[in-house]
């Protein structure tokens, strides 16, 4: 036998041994966290207090001071369309850029492909309902984070505050944001379903990262073009702020599932 | 669906092999500056882990040779999603020790063994190293239409040689993955390994006319899933390269070299799930020179993006540059 040959058998060998790996797809169990990470920009650019001024579609120049929100009752929808609902009480989070709050860990979700997440912007009625009490620690996180008006008055849903110019308004003019649903007169809490470019895969082993970009660029310049240079600062205005809450909706899209054991940027 | 295409593949190569190898031996008395043209450069996106190459695999008129070869990348690639996020700079670099064995006039044996070491500079002034071993890929080519010999007199030797050659491979995980460089969103081929199995399928083509020549490549890397349930997108390379044999006197020829390489990359996957923003294509504008003394070839490759349009425009190739030293066995 030739050295060519012993080469060539060596070689199909490795090929053989190559191919004989080859995994079945294992039936996911077990449970684990699904983290959610809130990454806050504008039209495209990361969002920056302070430093960064941005343009809008309404012609105004933005320098944002503060954007805070609350996401709350989330809802897990696998490839099969069943879903999962985090613990109501477990479900309330605030997403603050100021004070570096960004990321929402859900522990305990069950194992699955999943493929689209339901949540709302605020707290709703039923939860309100319960009282000072019921709210738990959630009240207090919310004072810290500049999300309550008072008891009465209720949550702020978001908190979005700066100054801008524009045509009509050449000196720097501070605005503020504050949405909410004012008690129980007038009602802004919304949902909305983001749905994933990929499966965020849960296992025993796997942790998926869900990297949302929000554009808070949509709040005045969404479906509903709401311009500061008519009124900068808007806070109980039934016009306005319901129309804030809609378009406040569309700042949430998912720009990518990191899928892993958990480690991830 | 990986797995038919895998026994395709398995079966084609297999194919190749199974063709009867004739253990003539056919002695070449000159130097064939064509000879190195068509290198396999072992050179993509995937920081050299990958495989396959913008100038193919095979060669022409090939002699069997040992050859070192360094090859430098440089790449831009953006940190983080948004158009303010920072830009860093990559720096790709490989030596590669080469050869190829001809076990008959027909059939012929390619192995590369390449040593990686990359660096990125982070914005925050933290610069990444990664160095090792890179995957040793192994390959035979079968040549489908051979040029005519050459005869003692010159009449009989052919103003017109045309040569194609097809070939099938493997990449073996030799260099080492890392799942960590993989996380978050700058380049995911900041790697020295795939860390699975690849399989490779060549074909290339040349032909020469007096002292021109042209060439033809295209290969197709099949890569598997690795360990860590991460899967690298296959990717497609082709070329074309056109060159001229200038030879000044029987012991030193230059052949200069001009053509354009392409890279097509699938989308990679993680757990089997698709990774956002990895797939891509690129074209290069290539120069070389080769020169050619006595036993001993060396070469000069540039190559410069025409066009490109990499990880959803978040990785941006800069150049490439491949510098080698080869000594021909017969």
């Amino acid at each position: 036998m030739t050295n060519s040959f012993k080469t060539l058998i060596f070689l199909s060998l490795l090929i053989v041994t190559a191919c004989d790996t080859d995994d079945e797809t294992e039936s996911l169990s077990g449970e684990n966290r699904l983290t959610l990470e809130f990454d806050n920009s504008f039209s495209g650019d990361d969002l920056l207090l302070e430093t960064s001024s941005y343009t809008n579609a309404n012609g105004e120049t933005l320098s944002i001071a503060r954007f805070n929100y609350i996401v709350s009752n989330f809802m897990l929808i696998d490839e099969n369309g069943e879903e999962f609902r985090y613990p109501k009480d477990e479900s309330y989070f605030i997403i603050s850029e100021e004070n570096g709050l960004t990321e929402v860990i859900l522990e305990n979700i069950p194992a699955g492909n999943y493929i689209a997440l339901r949540f709302g912007l605020g707290v709703d009625q039923e939860k309100y309902q319960q009282g000072a009490e019921g709210q738990g620690d959630f009240l207090e996180i919310a004072e810290e984070n500049e999300m309550m008006w008072s008891w009465q008055a209720g949550y702020k849903f978001l908190n979005f505050e700066g100054s801008f110019t524009s045509e009509s308004n050449s000196e720097q003019t501070d605005f503020k944001i504050h949405t909410g649903s004012h008690g129980s007169s007038l009602d802004n809490y919304k949902e909305v379903q983001v749905n994933f470019p990929s499966d965020a895969v849960v296992s025993a082993d796997l942790s998926p990262l869900v990297h949302f970009e929000v554009d808070a660029s949509s709040i005045l310049t969404g479906t509903h073009k709401i311009k500061l240079s008519e009124k900068a600062v808007i806070m109980v205005d039934e016009e306005k702020s319901p129309k804030i809450a809609e378009n406040a909706l569309e700042m949430f899209s998912v720009h990518h599932i990191h899928n892993g054991t958990g480690g991830h940027h | 669906m990986n797995d038919l295409l895998n026994i395709k593949i398995i079966s084609i190569i297999a194919l190749l092999w199974v063709i009867p190898i004739k253990a003539k031996e056919i002695k070449k008395d000159s130097i064939h500056a064509f000879d190195s043209l068509n290198y396999w450069e072992e050179c993509d996106i995937c920081g050299c882990s990958g495989n396959g190459g913008s100038m193919g695999y095979g060669t022409l008129l090939n002699n069997d040779f040992l050859g070192l070869r360094y090859i430098t990348q440089q790449y831009r690639s953006l940190d983080g999603i948004y158009n303010n996020s920072p830009w860093i700079d990559e720096n790709f670099n490989t030596i590669q020790a080469w050869a190829q064995f001809k076990l008959s006039e027909k059939v012929s044996l390619n192995a590369i063994i390449p040593y990686h070491f990359h660096n990125r500079d982070f914005e925050n002034g933290e610069t990444q190293t990664i160095s090792g071993l890179g995957d040793i890929s192994l390959l035979a080519f079968y040549k489908i239409i051979s040029p005519k010999m050459e005869g003692w007199l010159p009449e009989q030797n052919p103003i017109f040689k045309h040569s194609l050659s097809l070939g099938g491979g493997l990449k073996a995980p030799t260099g080492v993955y890392n799942r960590e460089n993989n996380q978050g969103s700058v380049n995911p081929g900041f790697q020295v390994g795939t860390g699975s199995w690849d399989f490779i399928l060549a074909s290339d083509y040349s032909v020469t006319y007096k002292t021109w020549g042209a060439g033809a490549m295209a290969n197709y890397t099949i890569k598997n899933e690795n360990k860590a349930s991460y899967q690298f997108g296959n990717q497609l390379n082709y070329g074309i390269t056109i060159f001229k044999n200038i030879n000044t006197n029987s012991m030193l020829g230059f052949t200069p070299s001009l053509g354009i390489s392409g890279e097509v990359f699938e989308e990679n996957k993680s757990y089997g799930q698709v990774v956002q923003d990895t797939k891509g294509n690129i074209l290069f504008g290539k120069l070389g020179l080769e020169t050619a003394y006595n036993r001993f070839s060396l070469g000069l490759n540039l190559m410069l993006p025409i066009s490109q349009n990499l990880n959803s425009g978040n990785v941006e190739a800069v150049h490439r540059l491949g510098v080698h030293l080869n000594y021909n066995l017969f």
